[in-house]
């Protein structure tokens, strides 16, 4: 996985940036129901808090530099390797100016888009915070956990990926689980007509906190996508709600690790069992359906 | 004191033998051991029997609790009738019905049919289920009690039965290291208010509940959990409104000597700690 290297390229998804039109309005459900803690709100962009990062999220109003997904890169040593690769790959990357790194509280950073133009942040040193995390409702969230995005092109997008260090682990049709560190995915592709972010997923301490968040959902009659569940593949148990302006937001607990041994990506079929093995279905969302 | 080891079997009569094995087989899961002209004997663990269909009215109920042996069969007869109670001497012939060696019948003090039993039969065959709802056993009954302090007493004292936890006044008592056994609830009248069953993981209660969901079974409480017992539960009706609950991770006593009952809140978090409410199914009154 580290492609010969001391050290892994890419060492975690640290944030989302969603674009969206009326940030004060999602502001009230990422922070009031879906229970994170708002940290900023500058130059129209309002940031939250999972966990000891400095922000992991933010909401931001539709303009040139909005949506994207952050990752952690290893070192400058390593970004410049990325850069490089996927130059070669004729990927669009550049470098990002003094105050995108700013908005996007990270040391330096190359902005990138996949081949279904996901903007793809590669960053260095994002913010920590020193105080701990306080949210403002007993969620539980213990920490932003990845991924769920769209693709146009899953073929050249896992290029993208595997030039980042990342691998398949399984695949169901061809959904693509890949992993950049122990555990079975952190980033997801989900074939679709269209690009963008499926879903944020945060992870809770406990089965019992997506109950309570399932039956807090219900109260507060927020839309609830898909679940409670449990995804085939990787175990995790997830609680999918619907987020500002249709994006996913997602919590999660129990993913499998991927294990010391390798072993080839499984092929699981295009079926609601590989995707919920407990049952539930997504009658809404194509993606999360198993209507490929 | 008469000396309860588990609870062994639940007895309910019903006016549709088939209606009550198409439930137990194709929702609950339970295994046909036997299937008799008036009887359906149902399966759920190494036992060769804990649940027994016969051919009658609904209202007929009984619950069956192990005793060591037949010297302490008689003096829990003997005990019963200094108290009071009406004690029925089974006949070889209804032994053989309930696979036991021997048992006697009594009423206790809101009027629940109770049978102490004697060696109830095991199976040497393992328990092979008709879906795979993961059911590791039958654990405990929820009994209905018209007064539930007084009712207390009748277990704790008469009996050997324990209280692990109280909500309100509505104890959960076990007979052995099984958080409970027998949970009392508050009732108009008479009756089995709940059969439980255990089973292997939470992933079997959310499997559950979705599978139930889609063949129309009415879920009455849950998925949730208990904070008393820890237990993650699901609650559903079956045939002649019986209801049934699948439950996984229900505590052990550890110290027996130590263990203070803890008093819970007589409201709905006491009874789920998840936030699920009761739909069509009485939570205990206080």
């Amino acid at each position: 996985m580290n492609n010969g290297r001391a050290t892994r390229l890419i060492h975690s998804v640290c944030y989302v940036r969603l674009a969206v039109s009326e940030p004060n309005a999602g502001a009230r459900f990422v922070s009031n129901i879906f229970g994170l803690q708002i940290v900023a709100d500058q130059d129209g962009e309002i940031a939250f808090r999972s966990d000891d990062r400095f922000r992991t999220v933010s909401l931001v109003k539709n303009s040139a530099d909005s949506a994207s997904v952050g990752i952690e890169v290893w070192d400058e040593t390593a970004l410049e390797e990325i850069g490089r690769r996927l130059r070669e790959l004729g990927f669009a990357v550049r470098e990002a100016t003094k105050s995108e790194c700013q908005r996007r509280y990270v040391q330096s950073a190359l902005l990138a888009e996949d081949a279904s133009k996901n903007r793809i942040d590669l960053v260095v040193r994002p913010a920590r915070s020193g105080r701990r995390y306080f949210p403002p409702r007993d969620a539980g969230v213990a920490q932003f956990h990845g991924v769920g995005l769209r693709t146009i092109d899953h073929v050249r997008d896992i290029g993208f990926w595997r030039a980042l260090g990342a691998e398949v682990s399984d695949w169901v049709g061809d959904i693509a689980y890949l992993r950049i560190d122990g555990l079975h995915h952190r980033v997801a592709l989900y074939p679709s007509q269209r690009n963008g972010l499926l879903y944020a997923a945060f992870e809770v301490e406990a089965l019992d906190q997506i109950m309570q968040n399932s039956y807090f959902m219900q109260e507060n009659q927020v839309k609830i996508i898909q679940g409670p569940g449990r995804q085939s593949a990787s175990r995790q148990i997830f609680l999918h709600v619907e987020g500002p302006e249709g994006v996913i937001f997602s919590y999660v607990n129990g993913m499998a690790e991927f294990g010391e041994k390798p072993r080839p990506a499984r092929q699981f079929p295009l079926t609601a069992t590989s995707l919920c093995n407990w049952g539930s279905e997504s009658k809404d969302v194509p993606e999360l359906s198993a209507q490929g | 004191m008469i000396q309860l080891k588990d609870v062994s079997y639940v007895r309910l009569g019903s006016p549709d033998l088939e209606s009550a094995e198409n439930f137990a087989t194709a929702c609950l899961g339970l295994q046909v051991a036997e299937r008799g002209r008036k009887a359906l004997y149902l399966r759920s663990d190494e036992r060769a029997h804990t649940l027994c269909y016969s051919e009658g009215d609904a209202r007929d109920q009984t619950v069956g609790f192990e005793v060591e042996d037949e010297a302490s069969l008689q003096d829990a007869a003997s005990t019963l009738e200094t108290l009071g109670h009406a004690v029925h001497a089974g006949t070889a012939q209804e032994a053989e019905q309930r696979k036991v060696k021997a048992f006697i019948g009594f009423r206790d003090p809101s009027g629940n049919h109770v049978e102490l039993v004697v060696r109830p039969e095991r199976s040497g065959r393992r328990y092979f289920a008709s879906r795979d709802a993961g059911i590791t056993g039958f654990s405990h009954i929820g009994l209905n009690s018209t007064d539930p302090v007084r009712d207390e007493k009748f277990w704790t004292q008469v009996c050997n039965a324990r209280v692990s936890d109280r909500i309100g006044d509505i104890p959960l008592m076990r007979v052995n290291a099984i958080h409970h056994t027998i949970a009392l609830v508050r009732a108009p009248q008479a009756g089995i208010q709940h059969i439980n069953h255990q089973v292997e993981t939470n992933d079997d209660v959310l499997r559950s509940y979705y599978f139930l969901s889609e063949r129309r079974v009415p879920i009455v409480f849950g998925p949730g959990r208990h904070p008393t017992s820890g237990a993650r539960f699901l609650y559903f009706r079956g045939p002649d409104g019986m209801i049934f609950e699948y439950s996984v991770g229900v505590d052990e006593i550890k110290d027996e000597a130590t263990h203070r009952p803890r008093q819970f809140g007589f409201e709905p978090t006491s009874f789920c700690m998840w936030g699920s409410k009761p739909a069509g199914m009485a939570l205990p009154n206080k």
